[in-house]
């Protein structure tokens, strides 16, 4: 089953029409590597998905249900998770407080007015399990903009799981990351996701081969070509529209 | 668990010394105190959206004036309403005007919401003042006598007497700024502060901005309005001047910045500050506008986070801390 | 002309004058913000300000023109300090404490006024040459309310020669939608800064200067001139000049028959006004810039 698709997407920035006819298709639980050269419209595509943006035109579905019109907080209640390319997190608040905020909205904790936050223990033992799995236990009381950037970086992949979602979209997780740290970050994500569908728009190479099943080309706003990670390594049009862009590790 | 101990015995010698005020100052003070008090609740108020939700509230006064004409206008026309329903009247006219307004003020921040919340404030200051057979206009209305405090049909307090009048006063006011304290702890005070940080953040968490922002709103507007009510009982006399003007806008608004917004207790000190300095300044100069201005021009070039955060940025520096990764 | 129609017309001419006020005190502020992101709570002071400059000016040098032309240079010489030492200072402190020390200075301007000239009203004499009526089309009408709409208009003018038609102007322009790229070009950015919100408070300034026979100089001078002109962006839309000139004549119109025929309702009716428009375009008719 598609747990994502769109159909005919359209949208336009003030006139500068950014994505054409766009028509994904998202198998549930695989891994698919969304690439294509800077100002393709990735994260355009994500913005519009996940209803930062409305579309000028077009379809999204998500679980076969129609959810074009839907608003992010609605989108993450029916099961879908974003991470940022440019990390937002509460740089204020610590790693604890960041990942918490996470669980309250998993727990549907929302208008808890009676009761101290910090006694609930319930919502502390799970929100000290995630950051162990995470392995940011040792920077529990840490303001997240103070954390080293791989870690921070975690962080944020962490805060688009926490709320279980059952399709995560990571817009370049590695960005800006050393080697070391993206190999971590990896097996992360490759920990984190198991059994659930990940979109993972990537530039890395290696990161994308070593992680997905399926890749799509997005090129100009319009989908260029689709389909598993040696075919596409192969594709002249795509070679074409990549010339010098891409990082072969 | 020694910071525990000594803060149980700090609020211990605060209640005392609550207690024994009537008896160690005379009733000048007692009123001047108690103006003091009240006023720091109504900054709080401001604070909510202020420090815990980033928004200015320019017109804060609206909340504030709907709760004092509220008690003023019940007291004047419905005999022998008992006190507690009026003040919570108050609360309650100065939330619905919050309700009211939460759809439009929802949609808007930074500087939008500001204007928004100043023509608003304008707005009703202007009809206050228009609408005279109503609200007595520039000359307000005057309480003659304030209804005695029944409680559980057990006994009634006479709360035109001053001193009585002071305990009943502090002990719901405390109430209300340690409803309010809890409140800024509860899980939904860190969605509020969630969405001072990082509104994006929070909306793809899944939580509804819209709804957070409007109960936050809802809850600093009751607020404002039983700070207004009990202002207005103290006061004797509730009209546009001291109420709903420009004036009243901008007061909390600089007591909360002086004493830092970034805590729930800055509003406070700076509310203790301005009024302290109100009395001190008014036995050498009349100019007392001239000085809380410079005040809060310098406290807003040299100590932006209030004389709080001034305390915290010196501790820390105090106690070097390193950063980790 | 019948009566009824000189009273309209006569209600008209008066909304133009006081709308083309309006429009030079809010054309600074929106130019400001534009520029800077700064609304400038203390705006109308300034224009309070030149009144009073303007005041003292006539009676040393005993000419109006002389006063005229001095106290909003003045007034504009004092916002130039003000930038320079209380706003260029906060700005890294961000956008609320730059609004914030706004209402500093408006709240120092509104006490020094009280402190140098007291608290009563002043009169500004104006000369012979533009006191009296004069005949408009079988209208009788008030030379100085004229001299005011004629002033405004001339001003407004020569800013727009400016803006579009000189290099300055074409700098500040590219300043108020991309700053650092004009910085980056080599544009001193903080002396743009300056000199923009030293125009700024100029243009209310001679809004003030002009205002003072009209509206007599009083401390109070500046709370409805300022929330008017407050109005007028919020609802013309944040950094829109063409909003702003838009609503400001509305306003004036609006003010102007309002008091005329419902007198009570005038002021609500403004904020009546306004209330609807922000709940359909939050951001002002021509509003973009947040």
């Amino acid at each position: 089953m598609n747990i994502l698709e769109t159909k005919g997407l359209y949208h336009n920035f003030k006139g500068l029409e950014v994505l054409f006819d766009v028509n994904l298709q998202v198998r549930e639980g695989e891994r698919l590597a969304l690439i294509g050269p800077n100002g393709a419209g990735k994260t355009t595509l994500f913005n519009v998905i996940t209803g930062n943006y409305h579309a000028s035109q077009g379809h999204v579905f998500f679980k076969g249900k129609e959810v074009t019109k839907l608003t992010p907080h609605q989108l993450t209640r029916i099961g879908m998770g974003r991470s940022f390319q440019i990390t937002s997190t509460f740089a204020r608040l610590t790693a604890f407080q960041n990942i918490r905020q996470a669980v309250l909205s998993k727990n549907k904790i929302r208008f808890q007015m009676l009761r101290k936050l910090d006694k609930m223990n319930k919502i502390t033992e799970e929100t000290d399990e995630i950051l162990k799995r995470i392995n940011l236990d040792g920077q529990r009381d840490i303001p997240a903009g103070m954390l080293s950037y791989g870690k921070h970086r975690a962080l944020e992949i962490s805060m688009a799981l926490a709320t279980d979602p059952d399709l995560i979209m990571l817009d370049e997780p590695t960005a800006g990351m050393s080697r070391d740290e993206t190999h971590t970050a990896v097996e992360l994500i490759r920990r984190l996701t198991e059994g659930k569908t990940v979109v993972i728009i990537e530039h890395d190479m290696d990161v994308v081969f070593s992680l997905a099943d399926r890749i799509t080309v997005l090129h100009y706003g319009q989908l260029l070509a689709s389909g598993p990670p040696a075919e596409i390594r192969e594709n002249q049009e795509v070679k074409d529209a990549y010339l010098g862009e891409l990082e072969y590790g | 668990m020694r910071t525990k101990l000594l803060t149980w015995i700090l609020w211990g010698l605060v209640i005392i010394l609550l207690f024994f005020l009537p008896k160690l100052v005379n009733l000048y003070y007692l009123s001047l105190f108690l103006g003091f008090v009240i006023y720091s609740l109504y900054a709080v108020t401001l604070n909510l959206l202020l420090g815990y939700m980033g928004v200015l509230s320019f017109g804060h006064a609206m909340f504030f004036g709907t709760g004092a004409y509220t008690v003023a206008l019940l007291l004047k026309h419905i005999q022998g309403i008992p006190l507690l329903p009026t003040i919570l009247l108050g609360g309650l006219a100065a939330g619905l005007l919050a309700v009211i307004l939460s759809p439009l003020l929802v949609r808007v921040s930074g500087t939008a919401f500001a204007m928004l919340t100043l023509a608003f404030s304008q707005l009703i200051f202007v009809a206050a003042l228009k609408f005279r057979e109503v609200t007595g206009g520039e000359d307000g209305i005057g309480l003659a006598s304030l209804p005695p405090l029944k409680l559980l049909g057990l006994f009634s307090v006479d709360m035109n007497d001053k001193i009585n009048f002071y305990y009943f006063a502090i002990i719901f006011v405390a109430l209300c700024l340690f409803l309010l304290w809890f409140y800024t702890k509860t899980p939904f005070g860190s969605l509020i502060v969630g969405v001072r940080d990082n509104a994006l953040r929070m909306d793809y968490l899944g939580f509804n901005l819209s709804h957070i922002r409007a109960i936050n709103l809802i809850v600093s507007g009751t607020f404002a309005g039983l700070a207004g009510a009990t202002h207005g009982m103290l006061m004797k006399l509730v009209s546009t001047v001291g109420v709903l003007d420009i004036g009243t806008c901008f007061k909390p608004l600089m007591m909360a910045y002086i004493g830092g917004v970034g805590s729930f207790f800055g509003p406070i000190l700076g509310s203790g500050i301005l009024h302290i300095l109100e009395d001190v300044v008014i036995r050498f100069t009349d100019r007392i506008g001239l000085v809380n201005g410079t005040i809060f021009v310098l406290v807003v070039l040299f100590a932006p986070q209030g004389l709080i955060g001034l305390f915290n940025t010196v501790k820390a520096k105090w106690f070097q801390k390193e950063k980790v990764s | 002309m019948s009566p009824t129609t000189v009273l309209y017309v006569a209600q008209a001419l008066h909304g133009l004058a006081y709308g083309m006020l309006l429009f030079l005190i809010a054309s600074g502020l929106t130019l400001i913000f534009g520029m800077m992101g700064i609304l400038n709570i203390a705006h109308a002071s300034f224009a309070m300000l030149a009144a009073y400059f303007c005041f003292t000016a006539l009676k040393l040098t005993g000419n109006f023109w002389a006063a005229l032309v001095i106290a909003p240079v003045i007034a504009g010489f004092v916002g130039v300090l003000t930038e320079r030492f209380l706003l260029r200072p906060v700005h890294k402190h961000g956008h609320l404490a730059e609004l914030l020390i706004t209402v500093g200075i408006m709240t120092l301007i509104l006490e020094l006024v009280k402190y140098f000239w007291g608290t009563e009203s002043l009169v500004v004499k104006i000369p012979q040459s533009l006191s009296g009526l004069v005949k408009v089309a079988g209208l009788t009408y008030p030379v100085y309310r004229l001299f005011v709409i004629g002033i405004s208009v001339l001003i407004l003018g020569f800013m727009a020669l400016i803006l579009f038609k000189t290099r300055l102007g074409k700098i500040v322009q590219a300043a108020v939608s991309d700053t650092e790229m004009v910085s980056a070009l080599g544009i001193n950015t903080p002396m743009v800064f300056m000199l923009v919100f030293g125009i700024g408070i100029w243009l209310a300034g001679v809004a003030g200067a002009v205002a003072g026979p009209l509206l007599t100089v009083f401390p109070g001078m500046a709370d409805q001139l300022g929330m008017d002109a407050f109005v007028v962006v919020v609802v013309g839309g944040f950094g829109s000049l063409l909003g702003a000139f838009i609503v400001a004549l509305f306003l004036g119109e609006l003010n102007a028959y309002g008091i005329q025929f419902i007198p009570r309702l005038a002021p609500v009716l403004m904020f009546a006004f306004m209330a609807l428009v922000l709940a359909f375009k939050p951001m002002g008719l021509f509003g973009e810039r947040e």
